[in-house]
């Protein structure tokens, strides 16, 4: 088997190793389990580019995103989650992780995991979000001139190996608290870095170990306050903080703030986050402007989407979305971007159920670039279709 | 730009969408009719669909296969301590009373195939299917 062949299957087969640890003691012990999953595949069409080819500036055509989830109850105080994913980058360990109960408001999750970070992030499988395309600030590789911008600001799901101590508690039948304090290996990338190298993060053949032996930290709060019975509001706000490099000299801050609103079935959100990335500076060549006296070793790249779901009926839902990314500081010569650089994304889009658990989802998204491209343009626009599909 | 190339890409996307358009003419929601149910269900009904259609669609719950209570306690014990779930302990009585009707309404439909082919031939039985679901009668009431 060659290296990269390795690379590739070794996820996949610690994966069904995994899944068949938890499924075969339940099967002996009788114990409660869940399986669910989910399938999308879209189609992604951007006519404004030479040729209608977008490959250059992002993944255009079809790609396909699977997942699949068991859930084991092992008793009233443990349960066990794994779930494997498929899409882009190959087969990728997305859950692997036990909760330890002792109480409501104590709860310790340990293992694989997507620590607890802003709102998206429980809605982060292709079955449970409305669009193709997640908001710009947490997108993953959908985005256009996504090697140019290096994604947004907080990659979703972010699955990583560490600890997490969560709980909630209800005040009363109106006011739910929740709470989340975690210790993961974090983002990695190189000593000689200008940004997270998300592909040395996420990959399987790295063997989900650490590069630096020293944790990323951060926590979550938020508030539910329920407004009728059929209305809630939800306000959050996230943090993380810790080094990526293997010398622990380079560090990244993301702060979060989140706002949801739902009434009836129409849900209203909104979301801010902002990652303050510190880089090498070693080779001031490397970089497009002088660089300070003080202060020059970082950017901050800010992120923010507005977004309503409206259902029209029973089977056809509609969704408009406004997204932001904007960044400040230093950048790498010929990169394309800018001291200050931005993106405003417009999208429409709907959803229509086929059968209980089939959705076909539409959208269409206006790029507006700071910056313009090789060509002098500044604008783009995409058009997604996809089937999508949940058990 | 090609106008060739893009065209090949329209059709594509045009393939797709007919497909689609075809597919949403079945009018089928992800949700249940509550019309159909007795109406003592239906507030209960309407607790579970806006409760657990927060983060994800009504097809999960209603697709697992779960019929236990048991299984749907823990099930929903570990909804609602999802964070911001919004489900209180007051839901979790409601949507496991609407769960517990929605299980016994997917046995009978399951049991009936099988009772009718059990059936005496010549005389009519006497409500076998009745019989077989005193449980959902009870809930339905």
């Amino acid at each position: 088997m060659t290296p990269s062949r390795r690379s590739t299957f070794l996820p996949f087969a610690l994966a069904v190793a995994l899944l068949a640890a938890v499924l075969v003691p339940l099967r002996a012990g009788a114990m409660e389990r869940n399986f669910a999953g989910s399938v999308q595949l879209d189609y992604h069409f951007v006519p404004t580019q030479p040729q209608a080819n977008a490959r250059g500036i992002g993944f255009d055509g079809f790609t396909t995103e699977a997942a699949l989830k068991v859930t084991a109850d092992i008793s009233d105080h443990i349960s066990a989650n794994v779930k494997v994913c498929y899409g882009c980058h190959g087969f990728e360990m997305n859950m692997a992780y036990l909760d330890l109960r002792a109480a409501d408001e104590l709860n310790v999750r340990v293992g694989r995991f997507s620590p607890s970070f802003g709102s998206f992030n429980l809605r982060s499988d292709t079955a449970n979000h409305r669009l193709s395309d997640k908001p710009l600030a947490y997108d993953m590789g959908r985005m256009l001139r996504l090697r140019t911008w290096n994604m947004g600001v907080l990659p979703s799901p972010f699955p990583d190996n560490g600890v997490e101590v969560n709980g909630t508690h209800w005040f009363g039948e109106n006011v739910q608290g929740d709470y989340a304090v975690y210790a993961v290996s974090g983002f990695k990338g190189d000593s000689n870095g200008f940004d997270l190298d998300f592909e040395q993060s996420r990959s399987g053949s790295l063997y989900y170990v650490d590069n630096n032996a020293r944790p990323t930290v951060g926590g979550r709060a938020a508030l539910t306050l329920k407004l009728s019975p059929t209305s809630d509001m939800t306000v959050g706000a996230s943090g993380m903080y810790g080094t990526f490099d293997p010398k622990n000299s380079l560090s990244y801050a993301i702060v979060g703030a989140d706002l949801v609103f739902r009434f009836n079935r129409t849900n209203l959100r909104f979301e801010y986050l902002a990652r303050r990335q510190e880089f090498d500076t070693s080779d001031a060549s490397k970089l497009a402007y002088a660089l300070a006296p003080t202060g020059g070793n970082f950017f901050v790249k800010h992120g923010a989407y507005g977004e309503i779901e409206h259902p029209v009926s029973k089977v056809v839902d509609v969704i408009g979305r406004v997204d932001l990314l904007h960044r400040e500081g230093n950048v790498l010569r010929d990169l394309g971007l800018t001291r200050t650089s931005s993106v405003l994304r417009y999208t429409v889009g709907s959803t229509f159920a086929i059968e209980r658990g089939f959705r076909v989802k539409a959208s269409t998204e206006l790029w507006q670039w700071s910056d313009r491209d090789g060509s002098g343009k500044n604008l783009d626009v995409g058009f997604h279709l996809a089937a999508v599909g949940s058990f | 730009m090609s106008s060739s190339a893009v065209w090949k890409r329209a059709r594509a996307l045009g393939v797709i969408a007919v497909v689609a358009f075809v597919g949403c003419v079945t009018n089928r929601s992800e949700g249940l009719d509550a019309s159909k149910m007795p109406e003592s269900v239906r507030p209960d009904y309407e607790v579970f669909a806006q409760r657990c259609s927060k983060c994800h669609s009504l097809a999960r719950p209603l697709q697992s296969g779960i019929e236990d209570d048991a299984f749907w306690a823990l099930y929903v014990a570990r909804m609602r301590r999802q964070p911001s779930s919004g489900i209180s302990m007051e839901d979790t009585t409601v949507i496991l009373r609407f769960l517990h009707y929605f299980s016994e309404e997917q046995k009978r439909a399951k049991a009936k195939p099988s009772e009718l082919l059990v059936a005496p031939a010549p005389a009519p039985a006497p409500a076998p299917l009745d019989a077989s679901a005193p449980d959902a009668a009870e809930v339905a009431q």
